[in-house]
């Protein structure tokens, strides 16, 4: 079954960004032909684990199944708060966590919240560059609610709607590029010798 | 199965008393936490190599030259030797050396350094790190073999007609181990060689070393050097201990809360929970290290890590002893019931090399 992997890195309990990730994530099920498996991280309860493993080097618990499951998942949507003009330290935080080159080639969607629009790119200033280094493939229309959206009638809705169809189209037409695993598959000791394993 | 300390040589306060040692005291306790482990029955102390403050040991051979006069039957080993900075020449060299003087108890554990600054002070580029332990080892094991070498590689002087001296203490090299946590191509290079595999896995869960182990286990069958069980592990370990298990906590949280690698981060019960940490009684660290034959199969060598976090040399010294008395035996027997006739019972000695070298 295809698999859906939502990251909120919102704050409050009730959350809007929560709010936001569950409506991306719905409009991309909604979109998906066949059954979707939603996995959906909170990340303020992962925050202390968090901290930990930017200690030890090492995600443990709740934490690593979510690493596992931002890896493994066919398509992220991920939507952090807006706080000082970017995304938040925790949101960023979840990022340095996940294995390197995990997001190779992975379908994604943005989205972000905030007290006004006047923040609406910080999606596109800081969320997109963070993306794009991590070689991500971040879907055309990412989707900022600010405080006064969420009674602003159906134009929310629509950027909801455009959004994740444009996340379903995607990890629909290609499945995620298979990984080689080096421990699995090793660079022969002669290929490392002659220096030609990284060339 | 051979016991052995490693140390790493930092410079850390007491966090419970806020006292730092001089570098000429650390230096000291050092070699005394060496002649403690001859006499509390160990079988190795290895030493870090390091070039930066606050770790002393930049200079390995010097030091256990200095200890092997002051001991008999103990093996003198390295956590690691940098095979990326130093000029394999040069450990040619210095490890016979320290061959000679010691009489053959020596081996040693090539590792590629993790302070990123130290490769530029030594001239070279941290992102050549593989390449660079690769090809320099690939010349430090011809030095030992061949009389007179011819080499010409991307990171040193070439050279013509060169002989490392002295040779290699009655022609036979040093035991080599090649230390990784990380990278598949170190497991790779170990098992090509027939060497051995030391996984420092004390920081990181278990799983990850399984595949590393497992890599290097099922190379070094590839490369016909005997069945992946007989392929030679090492082991890291990290343990803290007292009579009762509460007074051995109580006394250690101090030195776990503010230690340099995984201080201010999780609780010491967590990260015991995820990673070799024992901290308890005899028993428990007794009943954790024989979970290391299960996770990674039956293995040759174990080093515990003692001497760290600003632990006063009194302390260490009774860890020793409590290691060397209630602990180590134990093990050893343990280990030795468990052990299949096939798999060898020790890393390779000098002695046993001469012999295999005769055959």
């Amino acid at each position: 079954m295809t698999r859906l992997a939502v990251v909120s890195a919102g704050l409050g309990q009730p959350s809007s960004t929560r709010l936001l990730a569950d409506r991306l994530a719905a409009a991309t099920a909604g979109a998906l032909p066949g059954g979707v498996d939603v996995t959906t991280i909170d990340l303020r309860d992962h925050a202390h684990a968090m901290v930990d493993a930017t200690l030890t080097g090492f995600p443990t618990g709740p934490l690593r199944a979510a690493v596992e499951a931002v890896g493994e998942a066919d398509g992220l949507i991920a939507v952090t708060p807006t706080f000082n003009a970017s995304y938040s330290g925790l949101f960023k935080t979840f990022v340095d966590i996940l294995d390197r080159d995990s997001m190779d080639g992975r379908p994604v969607l943005l989205g972000a919240t905030g007290g006004t629009e006047r923040h609406s790119l910080a999606i596109d200033f800081a969320m997109r560059p963070l993306f794009a280094y991590l070689r991500a493939n971040v879907v055309p229309t990412a989707v900022y609610a600010a405080s006064e959206d969420w009674g602003g009638g159906e134009r929310l809705a629509d950027r909801v709607a455009r959004a994740g169809g444009e996340l379903a189209a995607l990890m629909g037409a290609r499945p995620a590029p298979p990984k080689v695993d080096p421990y699995d598959e090793p660079v022969p000791f002669e290929t490392l010798l002659s220096g030609t394993a990284r060339s | 199965m051979q016991f052995g300390i490693f140390t790493v040589g930092d410079v850390t306060p007491d966090p419970t008393t806020g006292r730092v040692p001089s570098e000429a005291e650390r230096i000291q306790a050092m070699v005394a936490i060496a002649e403690k482990a001859e006499e509390a029955g160990l079988d190795v102390f290895a030493t870090g190599e390091h070039h930066n403050p606050p770790f002393v040991p930049s200079s390995p051979t010097t030091m256990l030259g200095y200890v092997a006069a002051r001991t008999e039957r103990l093996i003198l080993s390295t956590a690691t030797t940098l095979i990326t900075t130093n000029d394999p020449v040069k450990i040619a060299e210095d490890f016979a050396m320290l061959q000679h003087l010691a009489g053959g108890r020596v081996d040693l554990m090539m590792g590629r350094g993790n302070t990123a600054p130290v490769y530029p002070w030594f001239g070279k580029d941290i992102r050549d790190g593989i390449d660079l332990a690769i090809e320099n080892y690939h010349l430090l094991h011809r030095l030992w073999r061949e009389e007179s070498v011819d080499w010409e590689g991307r990171f040193r002087t070439p050279l013509q007609s060169f002989t490392s001296t002295p040779r290699p203490l009655d022609g036979v090299p040093p035991f080599v181990w090649h230390g990784s946590i990380r990278s598949p191509e170190i497991a790779e290079q170990a098992a090509y060689y027939g060497d051995g595999f030391f996984a420092n896995h004390i920081f990181w869960p278990k799983e990850h070393f399984q595949r590393l182990i497992g890599l290097y286990r099922q190379r070094f069958e590839h490369y016909g050097h005997g069945s992946a069980d007989q392929a030679i592990v090492g082991l890291g370990g990290q343990v803290f201990m007292r009579k009762n298990s509460q007074d051995a906590v109580r006394e250690f949280r101090p030195y776990f809360d503010n230690a340099p690698v995984y201080g201010h981060g999780p609780s010491l019960e967590e990260f015991a929970e995820e990673t070799p940490l024992t901290v308890g009684s005899p028993q428990e660290v007794i009943d954790k290290t024989l979970t290391f034959r299960d996770s990674f199969g039956d293995y040759q060598r174990q080093l515990f890590l003692m001497d760290h976090a600003g632990l006063p040399l009194k302390t260490v010294l009774e860890q020793i002893d409590m290691l060397g008395e209630e602990v180590v035996p134990v093990l050893r027997r343990e280990f030795e019931a468990l052990r299949p006739a096939h798999v060898p019972a020790t890393a390779p000695t000098h002695g046993s090399r001469i012999t295999e070298e005769a055959r």
